[in-house]
């Protein structure tokens, strides 16, 4: 692959630094933000890297707002959500992708339309049913929602996931006799690590990053996950208290950065990479 | 619709032959232990309040202790019809979505093929790629707001030194770039999405194939066109038709940029039904104008994916 | 049980009228002897200062009422309504909550919020100045006491005005709109506008500073509302209009900015005055680099001083156990001492006349003396009981106010929007 030119070489390593410099300079900017005393954030030639260092956004965002408890709810929540998703997620995308069902249809079109009607009009119907069954105001609740509310994208992406698996692989398991959970197990699940890391990324990304609905559902500050956190640093039209928030978020981005830095590795291989061969 | 957009359909004796088949909605006891699990909390926690949902869109809901909601038929709808606001909204809701989704596939199928391949550190690259990912929602949108602010933003005094612009631009403001700017924005936090799904997805290309295309002397376009995007099709189709419904769908980080400005130019169709419910406690109304969105974005969609099954049967 | 409630509740309620505000009116709560009666209150409080000054009252009231203990809960100003509107539907809402004036009148429509005016004690009703009573009264039901209220003045930078030799009002002084025009033309100069007014949702302010010209913007407020636009309607918009686009002394670019964006310009020199509300003052002496001296201007004044003003408040949500203690907590809450240091806390005005003379908000340095001179202008602003008015300044007038003061629509256009298209929509809310 690389026995070309050293100039191609250079512009793909250029295209790749423009595109991380898009992506990624807010990350630096929040660091740089969190670190500046507030005259410095309103200077009008805004500096990169700070005249002046202080920690005292930290301090206050630290002791204003129950910052690490909230982290770890946060983290509690999303982690449930994404394992739960992922787990129920599989065989359904199994069952949608091989069988040429009524209930597979309907799934389609339940999949599409829950994806369609906006979610910010079912909120309240939902809310209403949670609180009926006894979950206001619990992690059991805001996870239900979050596992129920990913599914649509995990089973929708992990279908066609399935579609690109050819079916000779599976036949030679059930012809010896394994049942069609353990082929799942053994055989399709395996292929499909790099959707699955997809589907799970996505489900953990939106619990972590949910709003509406845990502004909702949860009450007791003990139980607050970090987007109701964040938020208390906005006040009356839409001013900020830049440097808190800052720092603040800064903390909050740095778990999810380090599990998609784990996470990432298992986008490659998977699917065909060795069962082809073999 | 008859299928599925699966490119590969399964052959037609699936379920195992040896087993007397007893099917519930046309699947066999497997199927049956393998959906249920999944099935049971959605059609509770989903389809029910969905349901509930779309039937609030016939009936005159109201916030209030005191009222009594009826059913109202199609009355919703033909003062909807009267609500040029709402179908203008529309017309710009579609040029987000569009232009959202269109950029976005492309920037990040090339950011994703970038990403499959070996480079040094690629672990970091793929990590920092995914940053607007994991900053928090509250800061993207104050974020984006000082990147673009008229005079003591980051964007601007960029561009001037770099002699694009000899002014100040008032990216948020501004008649003609207000909707662009946002656009841009857009793009930048839904590339994670796409990017993450692509890659997943460029791991079904063969390599077998690819380096046999190559010795058969075969250009990179070729490759392309011949062995990775066949393999990449379904999940393409698969998450530019969910990109496209969830631009569509969006309101909150436009809504935190511009709050709809300047003079409604970037007032996106959810932001109404928004308003209406939470807001002006228009509950039915809301949901009226949340089930044209649905019919509306539903014929969008039935059409690319049907436009694209039938190319996939063609080939 | 539910006729002993609310039997207890009429007793209560006689007893803390008796009371008058006194703090041993607990033991007449609906509770039963041996639990002590548990409120929660949502706050939203979001400076430093006034979340401390929220923990220290209610952790005073817990310690000297040990059977009513109250619960504190934060909020944020961005999604309160959102999420008491779920939470009404849900019978989930705090006893106690803070919010504005301006969405009283809905949610008392609808039933979410408790009429106060039975429970209320009359030391509370003198302290607090009629004009804020006024912003949370409909049809004789008081629906929240205000307690913070927010007024228009003008910032300048001192050592630009200094300079410039430009007279400065005082409060008994003021400067008039053509007196603030003439000073923003002198100090206007190649690389500085004399005035920047921050317009990035303009409803508001235009129809708060409109009461200077007595510009009402609605025919019939609490009734069979109608928008109207006359000349008293088209002053302040075409004021400003003017100032940015044929006088060139104000700064385009304030048509996008909030007064929070002005302000890296206004410290850097570029705008010599800055048209804000009181609360600015807290983000000036924050941010303002070393050096940078900043005074507070009085009020304009047009036909009068008079000024459109909400009020921050606190409402005891209709579903409420126990409406005698909230009302007690809220009075406790909202007395005169504490007022000052909400107030002090969000650099806004108390409604309390006794807490407006403490020498901690007359303090001359950071402008306190000034912003408390306003409160005597501070009317109840006219939209407030107009029904449909928060749709008709969503859909309607900050667009048009946008269009306008970006230069892209005429004066007369501006009024045909506001009250054509407008009334279309008002019309919906009187069938």
């Amino acid at each position: 692959m690389n026995r070309r030119r050293p100039a191609v070489t250079s512009l793909k390593y250029l295209a790749l630094v423009t595109y991380l410099i898009f992506l990624a300079f807010p990350l630096f900017w929040l660091i740089s933000t969190s670190l500046k005393t507030p005259q410095e954030i309103a200077l009008i030639d805004p500096t990169m890297i700070p005249r002046e260092i202080t920690f005292d956004n930290f301090t206050t965002a630290f002791s204003e707002q129950p910052i690490v408890r909230s982290i770890l709810n946060t983290t509690l929540v999303a982690g449930a959500s994404c394992v739960l998703t992922v787990l129920l997620s599989i065989p359904a995308a199994y069952v949608m992708a091989r069988y040429r069902s009524t209930l597979s249809r309907a799934t389609l079109v339940w999949v599409l339309l829950s994806q369609i009607f906006p979610f910010i009009l079912v909120i309240i119907p939902l809310f209403l049913l949670l609180r009926d069954f006894g979950l206001y105001d619990t992690y059991i609740g805001l996870i239900t929602v979050y596992v129920v509310w990913s599914m649509p994208f995990a089973l929708w992406m992990l279908r066609s996931y399935v579609a690109t698996i050819p079916y000779e692989l599976e036949e030679a398991a059930s012809m010896d006799g394994a049942s069609k959970a353990r082929t799942i197990k053994d055989i399709v699940a395996p292929l499909l690590a790099p959707g699955v890391v997809a589907a799970g990324l996505f489900a953990f990304v939106s619990a972590w990053n949910e709003f509406m609905f845990a502004l909702v559902l949860i009450r007791s500050p003990e139980q607050q996950t970090l987007s109701l956190t964040l938020v208390k640093f906005i006040g009356a039209e839409g001013v900020a208290r830049l440097g808190p928030l800052a720092a603040a978020s800064l903390v909050a981005t740095v778990p999810s950065l380090i599990f998609f830095a784990i996470m990432q590795r298992r986008l490659t291989g998977g699917l065909l990479g060795g069962a082809v061969k073999s | 619709m008859s299928a599925a957009p699966t490119v590969e359909r399964p052959p037609a004796s699936t379920p195992s032959p040896r087993r007397p088949r007893r099917t519930w909605l046309g699947l066999d006891r497997d199927g049956l232990i393998l959906a249920i699990p999944a099935l049971i909390p959605v059609v509770v926690f989903s389809v029910y309040p969905l349901l509930r949902g779309i039937y609030l869109g016939f009936t005159d809901a109201r916030a209030g202790r005191a009222n009594e909601t009826s059913f109202t038929g199609f009355e919703n709808y033909a003062s909807l019809l009267d609500d040029s606001y709402f179908w203008e909204s529309f017309r710009i809701g579609l040029v987000w979505a569009f232009s959202v989704t269109i950029l976005q596939f492309v920037f990040a199928l090339g950011l994703a093929s970038l990403l499959n391949q070996k480079i040094r550190m690629r672990w970091l690259a793929r990590t920092l790629a995914l940053v607007p990912w994991a900053m928090p929602q509250v800061v993207v949108g104050i974020m984006w707001r000082l990147v673009y602010h008229p005079n003591a933003g980051i964007l601007n005094s960029v561009l001037m030194d770099l002699g694009v612009i000899d002014g100040n631009v008032d990216w948020l403001s501004s008649f003609e770039v207000a909707l662009p700017a946002v656009i841009v924005v857009g793009i930048w936090a839904g590339m994670p999405q796409t990017t993450v799904v692509l890659l997943a997805g460029l791991q079904s290309v063969s390599k077998e194939l690819h380096e046999a295309a190559a010795m058969d002397g075969a250009g990179v376009w070729q490759r392309f066109r011949n062995v990775t995007w066949p393999a990449i099709k379904p999940v393409v189709l698969a998450i530019t038709t969910l990109d496209f419904i969830w631009n569509f769908n969006s309101f909150g980080l436009v809504y935190v940029l511009t709050e709809g400005g300047p003079g409604g130019a970037t007032r996106l169709p959810l932001l109404f039904a928004y308003e209406e419910a939470f807001r002006y406690g228009n509950y039915g109304y809301a949901a009226a104008l949340g089930n044209a969105m649905v019919v509306v974005i539903a014929l969008f969609v039935v059409f690319y994916l049907r436009q694209r099954m039938k190319e996939a049967d063609e080939r | 049980m539910r006729v002993f409630k609310a039997a207890a509740a009429v007793t209560a309620a006689g007893l803390v009228l008796a009371a008058c505000g006194s703090d041993d009116g607990g033991d007449g709560g609906s509770g039963s002897a041996d639990e002590p009666v548990e409120l929660t209150f949502q706050t939203l409080a979001w400076q430093t200062a006034s979340i401390k000054a929220n923990e220290q009252i209610v952790k005073t009231w817990n310690e000297e009422n040990p059977d009513i203990q109250v619960e504190l809960l934060q909020g944020d100003w961005n999604n309160v309504h959102d999420q008491l509107v779920t939470s009404f539907e849900g019978g989930t809402a705090p006893d106690v909550f803070h919010y504005e004036s301006t969405t009283l009148l809905d949610f008392s429509d609808r039933g979410n919020v408790l009429d106060l005016s039975e429970y209320l004690s009359d030391g509370i009703r003198e302290d607090i100045r009629q004009g804020a009573w006024d912003t949370v009264t409909y049809d004789d039901g008081v629906y929240g006491v205000p307690f913070l209220q927010e007024s228009q003045v003008v910032f300048a930078n001192k050592a630009v005005v200094d300079k410039a030799g430009i007279e400065l009002p005082t409060i008994e002084d003021p400067w008039t709109w053509d007196e603030f025009a003439a000073a923003a033309q002198k100090l206007t100069t190649e690389n500085r506008y004399g005035a920047v007014f921050p317009l990035k949702s303009p409803a508001n302010r235009v129809l708060n500073l409109g009461r200077n010209f007595g510009a009402d913007y609605f025919s019939d407020p609490s009734g069979d509302a109608k928008a109207v636009f006359g000349d008293a309607e088209a002053e302040v918009p075409q004021r400003i209009h003017e100032m940015i686009y044929t006088d060139e002394t104000a700064s385009p670019d304030g048509v996008g900015m909030s007064s929070s964006d002005a302000l890296p310009a206004f410290f850097d020199g570029q705008y010599a005055l800055l048209p804000g509300a009181i609360w600015l003052r807290q983000q000036l002496t924050e941010q303002a680099p070393d050096g940078f001296e900043w005074i507070t201007l009085p009020a304009l004044e047009g036909d009068s001083q008079q000024q459109g003003a909400v009020a921050q408040t606190l409402s005891v949500s209709a579903s409420t156990e126990h409406p005698e203690e909230a009302v007690q907590f809220i009075e406790y809450f909202l007395n005169a001492e504490n007022q000052v240091k909400l107030a002090a806390g969000d650099w806004l005005l108390p409604t309390s006349q006794e807490a407006a003379k403490s020498p901690r908000l007359n303090d001359e340095a950071t402008g306190w003396d000034v912003a408390t001179a306003t409160a005597d202008n501070l009317e109840m602003a006219p939209f407030q009981q107009v029904k449909g008015f928060e749709e008709w300044k969503s859909k309607i007038a900050n667009p048009a106010l946008q269009e306008y003061f970006s230069d892209e629509i005429s004066i007369e256009e501006l009024g045909t929007k506001l009250t054509e298209d407008g009334n279309e929509i008002l019309e919906r809310y009187q069938r």
